[in-house]
């Protein structure tokens, strides 16, 4: 098992309001695993994205990753887990309007001691992957969605990361664009990546090898997909 | 409209109080500095500014250039020339003289200090003084007349009618009982009349027996001449070279003329009263002058707070506006044209700018008593003035703070805005602007610092640099006006009974000496004839032990050695033979000496007279550290044979505290000579004149330092604070990345600070500059060490810093998902 959550809670807390985001989720996902989490609007899918992406800690539980327990790591160590083992795609690419297409991609590696040349040799075949290569020299508002969006899955993938992390990576797009995206995901688990991907799109959730369901910050229904 | 700016400005108030309590505090800060220093500059530049016809007042100097000295400048002249300037000019309508004299008036046994002036009765007509009781024409036709300024006629009376009242006059020793025959109005502007607490005119004696009127080279006060028209000025001054070559010459063994060649010494220059301030830095025998780029310098340093100011408001009003880009895209949808929009965001910035104009104004209030009290100069605010300025700061600090963010935000485009997920940050060009600006003030900052360490640096160096003697322990009285050898002897024994006392001299210069003779020696040696213009002192036994100079080489005068005593002055002027001197180590390289040991044993010449030189001292400064030190000679005397011309002793003392043992000098010069006011003062208080300008004004430069990184900073909060709005989303990324909040933290602390430093490499070349043309007027200064340098970068960077450290913590630690969530 690579990701083992057990009793995981999530609270928010303003003056007067206190809401639950996520209650009691149980959740293992394996090596090379492909899971799409489903759900309405605020039910917590994003919320449980990002603690499993460990930009948020969950109020009470644990989260095991490859048997280390994470949830009591300060922020540096947690900053080191993240360079060393995830890669992200959002939903709005969050790519850094003031650096190149290139830059961007090798801020995954640049807090890693990494030598420049090979740094550049991982950001042109991540680029090359994804085709957009042509692109390396542009700034993100000079690309049209569909080109972001596979310069963000360049930046996730080029640091060889573990597991993949997918906030509604089509959400943005149109369809075509969209198909594009999902091509990538999925040969990327067929080279053995585990993808954790958040969607709205049922044909897009029928793609992945399993398919969790959320409702009210619980998890209601995993099955897996016959593929 | 106006309603809805001031509306619009109470609620951007309410929102923001950070960003428009930075924006008034900082431009307040910067009208502040600029109106107190505009009226600073602007008293430093109405000096005589005030008197009537001013244009066509002027002062006549001499200009020496002697013999193995540097050139020199004199305010007080002989009186010599004055008969003969209103024949051979007709141009010159009047011609007075005006001559400092220490006055007294003893009561009980206490003596007040007054400061005098002779002048001639044409003095008031001349400068169409006022008077509040008395007649001008007629106040000092008498010989016993007597003209008060109003604060003397109240510390003598009381009150400021008091003409006909006596008033007894103590002139070192000698007494007059003068008349009061005027009471003087407060002068038009400061100047010529500062500190003058009465005139006098020049008594018929004075005019026949003192030397000055009677040699062309001998000198004791000013004198002040009023032109028909002000181009008279210059015609007359390029005449005067053949004036003094008429006037001046005769036989070469002539006393009275300057010799056959008087221009080749000598020379003759008009300073118009309305430049004297700035010019008579240059000129001995002035006080009261300060460099004029000091003072350029310093309303520099007001006009760029003001600069600072507003370049402040600009970087945070732009930073601002893509805070309020959703505001006009609406605005604008809802049909807001342009010029409408424009106009609204002109009028907030002329509001914000109105109420910083008036916390500016209270600023200036405060400042105002702080800069007079450090300059000593008597500056006020004056609402008439400030009544004219302020509007046109408030209007000309609106509008350079307003127009370019107005232009901005005025012309975003709607949709743009609106449908974008991000405010606008202007651009690379606003971008650029805003990094620019901050590099401004800090380049301006950073010159501003570098420059008061140097200034700080400098006047300390001179307060404590080595001045060829011992000050501590040591105390100096006053000129003894005495030729009287037995007074002069029973003066030493005295003071040496005095218990604490250790040793006693006298010498006939003094720090901050009250009368200086010079006269050229002849020395004939491998390098040929030289001949160098030296300084005359005579000392007596125990001069080496009070005032402690260093010896160099050769030995120290001894009364058993018969050659040492002397000459006499009469010796001097008119005898021949041979005497030991010593001369200090200025004079033995002037004379060609490489060494201090080769002067020892060899002679100088002046006329029939040879002396030997048996000992070469160190350099004794008693003048201004602006001035370089004169070659000088030593004569001695036992006080068996010779008389000292006015000497003025001074004591080593130990065990007593200073305090107690000028008390114990004060009472004992009494017992003999009641009659002349004794003041025992430390070398230090003595001299003070000489450094006290120059540091008041490194305060000032302190102050201005403090004021220019004070602004500084709010600039560069302003940018880091917007800065920090902005980035929040791309530091989310970045640690969504794998960034640590260190990482974060030196990439933000980085990017703030990289204006900075680039300011440093823009303002230490300027500041070099300038510092080295200041330390330029000194004779002895320090060098420009890359360490000053260095601290001063290092303070900005440090306290830049700590301006933005804040912020930038804030924004390292901040949580990924939530600041990716602030999109």
């Amino acid at each position: 098992m690579l990701i083992q959550l057990s009793h995981i809670q999530r609270l928010y807390r303003s003056d007067e309001v206190e809401t639950t985001a996520l209650q009691d989720i149980e959740l293992g996902i394996g090596h090379g695993e492909f899971v799409a989490i489903m759900g309405p609007s605020g039910c917590g899918k994003s919320t449980l994205l990002n603690i499993l992406g460990t930009i948020d800690r969950p109020t009470a539980g644990s989260y095991r990753f490859g048997g280390e327990e994470l949830t009591h790591l300060k922020e540096a160590a947690l900053a080191k887990f993240r360079r060393e083992n995830l890669g992200y795609i959002f939903q709005s690419f969050n790519l850094i309007d003031e650096l190149t297409i290139e830059e961007n991609i090798e801020l995954a590696l640049i807090y890693r001691t990494i030598p420049k040349s090979e740094r550049r040799s991982r950001v042109a075949h991540a680029m090359d992957r994804v085709g957009i290569a042509h692109r390396a020299r542009h700034y993100p508002s000079q690309l049209s969605g569909g080109q972001q969006q596979r310069a963000a899955i360049a930046r996730a993938i080029v640091g060889q990361p573990r597991l993949i992390l997918a906030d509604e990576p089509t959400g943005n797009l149109d369809t075509e664009n969209g198909t594009q995206v999902m091509d990538i995901l999925q040969t990327l688990n067929d080279e053995g990546a585990t993808i954790i991907m958040v969607t709205h799109s049922p044909s897009h959730a029928d793609l992945a090898k399993r398919r969790v369901d959320m409702l009210d910050g619980q998890i209601v229904i995993s099955v897996r997909n016959a593929i | 409209m106006i309603a809805s700016i001031f509306r619009s400005v109470l609620r951007q108030t309410r929102r923001h109080p950070l960003y428009v309590g930075l924006n008034i505090f900082g431009l307040a800060l910067g009208i502040g500095v600029f109106l107190t220093l505009t009226l600073l500059v602007r008293y430093e530049y109405s000096f005589n500014a005030g008197f009537t016809d001013a244009d066509r007042l002027a002062r006549m100097d001499e200009r020496w250039s002697m013999p193995g000295t540097t050139p020199y400048e004199s305010a007080d002249v002989s009186f010599r020339a004055v008969p003969f300037f209103k024949q051979d000019f007709p141009e010159i309508e009047e011609v007075v003289t005006f001559t400092k004299t220490n006055l007294y008036v003893q009561k009980n046994g206490q003596f007040t200090h007054f400061a005098g002036q002779t002048t001639d009765p044409a003095f008031f007509r001349m400068l169409s003084l006022r008077f509040l009781h008395g007649n001008p024409a007629t106040a000092l036709t008498r010989p016993d007349g007597l003209v008060l300024s109003q604060r003397t006629a109240m510390t003598l009376f009381g009150k400021y009618d008091v003409l006909g009242k006596i008033v007894e006059i103590n002139r070192s020793g000698q007494k007059t009982i003068q008349v009061v025959t005027g009471i003087l109005a407060a002068p038009p502007s400061p100047g010529l009349l500062d500190d003058v607490d009465m005139l006098l005119p020049v008594t018929p004696q004075e005019r026949l027996t003192r030397s000055c009127f009677r040699f062309w080279g001998s000198s004791c006060g000013e004198i002040l001449l009023k032109f028909r028209r002000p181009e008279d000025i210059a015609s007359v001054n390029a005449r005067l070279f053949d004036f003094v070559n008429t006037r001046a010459a005769g036989p070469a063994d002539d006393d009275v003329s300057l010799g056959p060649a008087p221009t080749k010494t000598y020379t003759l220059s008009i300073v118009p009263i309305l430049k004297m301030h700035f010019h008579d830095v240059n000129v001995e025998d002035t006080d009261n002058s300060v460099e004029q780029y000091v003072i350029d310098s310093i309303g520099l340093i007001g006009l760029l707070a003001l600069i600072l100011g507003c370049a402040n408001a600009v970087n945070l009003a732009t930073a601002r506006a893509g805070l309020r880009a959703r505001e006009v895209a609406l605005r604008k949808t809802l049909g807001a044209p342009r010029h409408v929009l424009f106009g609204q965001f002109m009028g907030e910035a002329m509001v914000v700018s109105l109420v910083a104009g008036l916390c500016g104004l209270a600023f200036c209030e405060a400042f105002t008593p702080a800069i007079a009290s450090i300059t000593g100069e008597a500056i006020r605010v004056d609402y008439g003035f400030i009544g004219l300025l302020l509007p046109l700061v408030i209007i000309s600090s609106g509008l350079a703070s307003g127009v370019y963010p107005a232009l901005v935000l005025s012309g975003y485009q709607p949709a743009a805005i609106l449908a974008a997920t991000r405010m606008p940050a202007g651009g690379r060009r606003a971008a650029l602007l805003r990094n620019g600006l901050v590099v401004g003030q800090f380049s301006i900052a950073i010159c501003i610092v570098i420059c008061t360490l140097v200034i700080d640096r400098q006047t300390s160096f001179m307060r404590n640099a080595d001045r060829g003697y011992v000050r501590s322990g040591l105390l100096i009285g006053q000129q003894m006006h005495s030729q009287d050898i037995g007074l002069q002897r029973r003066m030493m024994d005295t003071l040496r009974a005095i218990p604490g006392v250790t040793s006693v001299t006298l010498g006939e210069l003094e720090p901050n000496p009250h009368s200086l003779t010079r006269t050229t020696f002849l020395h004939e040696g491998s390098k040929g004839r030289i001949k160098v213009q030296m300084l005359r002192d005579r000392v007596s036994s125990d001069y080496r032990d009070t005032y402690q100079p260093h010896l160099l080489a050769g030995r120290w005068f001894d009364a058993e050695h018969g050659q040492d005593d002397g000459p006499s002055n009469e010796e001097f002027e008119n005898g021949n033979g041979n005497w030991n001197v010593i001369i200090n180590s200025k004079a033995a390289r002037a004379f060609g000496f490489e060494k201090a040991d080769d002067a020892v044993g060899k002679i100088l010449r002046t006329d029939a007279k040879h002396f030997t030189i048996i000992g070469v001292i160190e350099d004794i400064r008693f003048s201004s550290p602006r001035e370089s030190i004169s070659p000088e000679i030593l004569f001695f005397s036992s006080l068996q044979r010779i008389a000292f011309d006015n000497p003025v002793p001074a004591v080593r003392f130990s065990g007593v505290t200073r305090m107690l043992m000028a008390e114990r000098l004060d009472r004992a010069w009494r017992t003999l000579l009641p009659d002349v006011a004794s003041h025992f003062a430390p070398a230090d208080e003595l001299m003070e004149t000489y450094y006290s300008g120059d540091e008041r004004r490194g305060n000032l430069f302190t102050l201005g330092a403090v004021a220019a990184l004070l602004i500084a900073c709010l600039g560069l909060y302003g940018l880091a604070a917007f800065a920090a709005a902005r980035r929040v989303h791309e530091i989310g990324i970045r640690k969504t990345l794998g960034a640590t909040a260190g990482q974060t933290l030196v990439l933000l602390l980085q990017d703030f600070l990289k204006p900075v430093f680039v300011a440093c490499f823009m303002a230490c070349p300027v500041s070099w500059l300038l510092m080295r043309q200041w330390l330029n007027g000194f004779d002895e200064r320090i060098a420009l060490s890359p360490a000053l340098f260095l601290l001063a970068i290092g303070g900005a960077a440090l306290i830049a810093t700590c301006t933005v450290l804040g912020q930038t913590l804030h924004l390292a630690r901040a949580e990924p998902a939530r600041a990716l969530r602030a999109e």
